[in-house]
C-alpha cells in the first residue's frame, strides 16, 4: 500500500474521497499566530472549483482505502476490486503544510477506511492531527471523520484538535442501514456524535457534521427531513450533507439509477436552509400526505402556494420573519428591506434597486398597498405562472446555494 | 470649478476630500496624479492634495463619529473599485453621511448610497474571491512569491488577511496589472508601486513538485457523473484562470493502471 509513488497514491487517495461531499471550512475564527502558518475565517473560503462546480476549500484525501467493512454503497468496501494505498501520517503533515502554505487550500479534511479496528484506525487519524498541531504548529482548518465504535477517549482527542468532526449517517433509516451496510450498527454512528456534543458544550471544541446519501435507498424525503431536523436540534449538528447517489458498484442490493438524483439532492439542499435560516419546521414542509418535496419547485414556494390565505403581505409593514417566509426573498434581501423602510417607503422600484429579486416574490406582495403580482391571488393561476417562464435547467440552478459570499455568509446561509 | 489632484491611495482621497470640505468646495473633480491627461487644457484650478496620515485619520474620526464605521467600510471598499467617476460618487456620498449622520445606512434605496453600497459589494466580494485565488510559489529559499490581476485594486483589502495567515515565511503578492505588491517580512505589510520584474523568479526544488500534485489532485476529484463546466465557469471566471496553478498543467493526467 505504501509501494506506490506519492502522486499515485493521492490520485487513489483523493478518488476514495471525492464523494464525501462536506467541504465547508466555514465557522471558526481563529487569528493567526506570530511566526506561525495558519489562521481560519469565519466565512469559509473556497479556493477554487473542480469541473464539476464543486468548491475545493480543504484538501479532502483518505488515510487509507483499505476498508474491513463492506457497505454496498461505498466506493471502497471490501468486495470491490480497486486499487488500494495508504499514506503515512508524515506524507499527510507534509502535503497539507505545503499545499496550505501555497495557499492552495483552507485545511486538511481526513477520513479513513477502517483498517485493523476502529481504535487502530481512530489512533492513526489522531496522529495525523496532533503532528499538524503540535510539531508543525498548523493553524489552519481541520475537519476530521470520525470512526464509528473508536474508543471515546480518542473521538475526544480528535474533538479537542478538529474545528469539525463528522460520521456519515449515510443512510436515513435503520433498515437501510442493515441492508446496505451490515457490519456498521447505527449506535455505532450516533453514539460519538452525542459524546462530541457533549465536548462542544464543555469546551470550545469542534463542530460536527454528517452526511445522508440520497436516492441508494427507499426513505422519503419526509423521513430524511425530520432526521435532518432532529440531528440539527438534537445533536446540535452544524451541517447535514446531502449526496445524490453515484452508482459506484453493481451491487444488486442498490437501484440502478441512470444519473444521480441531483434535482432531488437541490432540492433537499433548499428544506434543509428553510430549517436553519428561515424558521420552518420539518412538519411544516411535509407531511404523511405529502411525504415528498415537489421537484417543480423550491419548498418555500411550495409552502407558500398552500398558505395563501397569509398573503400577500405588505412590504412596507411585515415583520422580518414573515418576510423570510415570502418566496423568493432571502436572508439578505429581507435585512436590507427592513433596513431601508425606515429611510423611505418602498415601492416596486426600490425593491429592485435592493437587489430584492421580484420574479417569485410579486406575487406574495403589495408595495405601499398596492399587490406587485398583476393577477388574482389564486392556487392553479399562481402555479401557472410560478412554472410558466422557461427556467433555467436545474443543473444550474442547483449550485447558487453554494455561491461564496463575503464575511456575512456565516449568518445568511449563503455559501 | 476645482480640481483635487491626489496620489491615488485612499488615503490621499480622504486628504483631498478634507481640503475640499475645508474650500467649502461643491462640485469638485478628482484626478490620480498618475493619469496626468485626465487634467485636460482646461483645467481651471488645480489644487495639488499631500498626503498627509493625521489628516487622512483625522477625516475618518470625523465620519465614524457622526455616520457609522460600516459606512466608511462601505466607501473604503468602494474607492478601491478604481471605477471612473468613483471618487465625485464618494464625495457626494461622504458628504451625506456627514450631514444625516447614521441614518446613511438605511438610504439603501436612494442615490448615491444605492450605487456605493452596490460597487462596494462587488469589490469585497472580488476581495473575497482572491483570499481563495492568490497562489504562491516558492522561490529562492522560503519567500513565497504571488502574481494577480484582478480587476479592482483589492491587494489592500486581502494583505492584512495573509499577513496573519502565512506568518512563517516572508512573501510577496504582485499585482502585475497595477505594478503594485504586497511585501510581508513576518510581521507586517506594506505596499510597494511601480514593480516591475526584470526576470522571471526561479523557483525552489520543490516547487514543481507540489504544484504537480496539487494539479493531479485537482484533476481527480471531480465527479465525472456530476461533470458542469458552465458551473465551475461561473465560479471561476476564465479571466482569473491564467494565474491559478490547477488550470495551468503541463502534465496530462495520470492514467490508472491495474495494481
Amino acid at each position: 500500500m505504501f509501494s506506490l509513488p506519492l502522486e499515485q497514491r493521492l490520485e487513489i487517495l483523493a478518488d476514495s474521497a471525492k464523494y464525501d461531499v462536506s467541504c465547508s471550512s466555514s465557522g471558526s475564527n481563529r487569528a493567526g499566530k506570530a511566526g506561525m502558518l495558519g489562521s481560519t475565517a469565519s466565512s469559509g473560503i473556497c479556493h477554487t472549483w473542480t469541473a464539476d462546480g464543486r468548491c475545493i476549500s480543504l484538501l479532502k484525501i483518505l488515510l487509507t482505502n483499505a476498508c474491513i467493512y463492506d457497505c454496498a454503497y461505498c466506493l471502497n468496501r471490501r468486495s470491490n476490486d480497486i486499487p488500494r494505498a495508504a499514506f503515512t501520517p508524515d506524507e499527510v503533515v507534509e502535503l497539507t503544510v505545503n499545499f496550505y502554505r501555497r495557499n492552495y487550500i483552507e485545511g486538511l479534511f481526513l477520513s479513513t477506511g477502517v483498517i485493523r479496528s476502529a481504535d487502530y484506525t481512530m489512533e492513526q487519524v489522531v496522529a495525523v492531527v496532533r503532528r499538524l498541531r503540535e510539531v508543525e504548529g498548523f493553524n489552519g482548518y481541520i475537519h476530521l471523520k470520525l470512526v464509528p465504535g473508536a474508543d471515546p477517549l480518542l473521538i475526544a482527542q480528535a474533538g479537542r484538535y478538529a474545528d469539525r468532526v463528522s460520521i456519515n449517517i449515510e443512510l436515513p433509516s435503520r433498515q437501510s442501514l442493515a441492508l446496505l451496510a451490515p457490519d456498521k450498527p447505527r449506535e455505532a454512528v450516533i453514539t460519538p456524535m452525542r459524546q462530541v456534543s457533549g465536548l462542544i458544550v464543555e469546551s470550545k471544541a469542534a463542530r460536527k457534521s454528517t452526511q445522508l446519501i440520497v436516492g441508494a435507498t427507499p426513505e422519503s424525503d419526509r423521513e430524511i427531513i425530520t432526521l435532518t431536523e432532529g440531528l440539527y436540534r438534537r445533536l446540535e449538528l452544524k451541517r447535514v450533507y446531502y449526496s445524490a447517489f453515484v452508482p459506484v458498484s453493481s451491487d444488486n442490493r442498490l437501484p440502478m439509477l441512470p444519473t444521480p438524483p441531483l434535482l432531488r439532492e437541490h432540492r433537499l439542499y433548499q428544506a434543509d436552509w428553510l430549517l436553519r435560516f428561515y424558521g420552518f419546521s420539518a412538519h411544516e414542509l411535509l407531511d404523511e400526505n405529502r411525504p415528498n418535496l415537489d421537484m417543480r419547485f423550491d419548498p418555500k414556494s411550495d409552502w407558500a402556494l398552500r398558505h395563501l390565505e397569509l398573503f400577500p403581505v405588505e412590504v412596507n409593514r411585515a415583520e422580518y420573519e414573515v418576510l423570510l417566509r415570502v418566496p423568493g426573498i432571502g436572508v439578505r434581501s429581507a435585512q436590507r428591506i427592513v433596513q431601508a423602510r425606515r429611510g423611505t417607503r418602498l415601492g416596486e422600484i426600490e425593491l429592485k434597486k435592493l437587489g430584492v429579486v421580484l420574479k417569485r416574490a410579486r406575487y406574495f406582495l403589495t408595495a405601499g398597498g398596492r399587490y406587485l403580482g398583476g393577477i388574482t391571488l389564486d392556487g392553479p393561476r399562481l402555479v401557472e405562472r410560478l412554472l410558466a417562464p422557461a427556467r433555467r435547467p436545474a443543473r444550474l440552478d442547483q449550485l447558487e446555494l453554494f455561491a461564496a459570499m463575503p464575511d456575512v455568509s456565516a449568518m445568511t446561509g449563503e455559501l | 470649478m476645482i480640481i483635487y489632484r491626489y496620489d491615488g491611495s485612499f488615503e490621499g482621497f480622504l486628504c483631498a476630500v478634507a481640503a475640499c470640505r475645508e474650500e467649502g468646495g461643491n462640485q469638485p473633480e478628482f484626478v490620480r496624479d498618475r493619469d496626468d491627461y485626465a487634467v485636460g487644457l482646461f483645467a481651471a484650478d488645480v489644487r495639488e492634495v499631500l498626503s498627509v496620515r493625521e489628516t487622512a485619520m483625522a477625516f475618518r474620526k470625523l465620519f465614524v463619529g457622526i455616520a457609522s464605521q460600516d459606512a466608511f467600510a462601505v466607501a473604503r471598499y468602494a474607492f478601491h473599485s478604481q471605477k471612473p467617476g468613483i471618487e465625485e460618487l464618494l464625495w457626494k456620498y461622504l458628504k451625506l453621511g456627514l450631514e444625516v449622520g447614521p441614518n446613511l445606512a438605511r438610504m439603501l434605496a436612494q442615490e448615491p448610497v444605492h450605487t456605493v453600497n452596490r460597487i462596494a459589494r462587488q469589490v469585497s466580494h472580488e476581495a473575497h474571491k482572491f483570499k481563495g485565488f492568490v497562489r504562491f510559489s516558492e522561490v529562492a529559499e522560503g519567500f513565497l512569491y504571488a502574481r494577480i490581476e484582478p480587476q479592482a485594486d483589492v491587494l489592500p483589502l486581502i494583505a492584512s488577511h495573509f499577513t496573519e495567515r502565512v506568518g512563517d515565511r516572508p512573501w510577496m503578492i504582485h499585482d502585475i496589472r497595477r505594478s503594485q505588491a504586497a511585501l510581508c517580512d513576518l510581521k507586517s505589510w506594506r505596499l510597494v508601486k511601480d514593480i516591475e520584474l526584470v526576470a522571471e523568479p526561479g523557483v525552489s526544488a520543490n516547487e514543481q513538485q507540489f504544484a504537480g500534485l496539487w494539479q493531479r489532485y485537482f484533476q481527480r476529484l471531480a465527479i465525472a457523473e456530476r461533470h458542469n463546466p458552465e458551473l465551475q465557469q461561473k465560479h471561476v471566471p476564465l479571466r482569473y484562470r491564467k494565474h491559478l496553478t490547477e488550470f495551468n498543467s503541463t502534465s496530462k493526467p495520470f492514467e490508472q493502471e491495474a495494481i
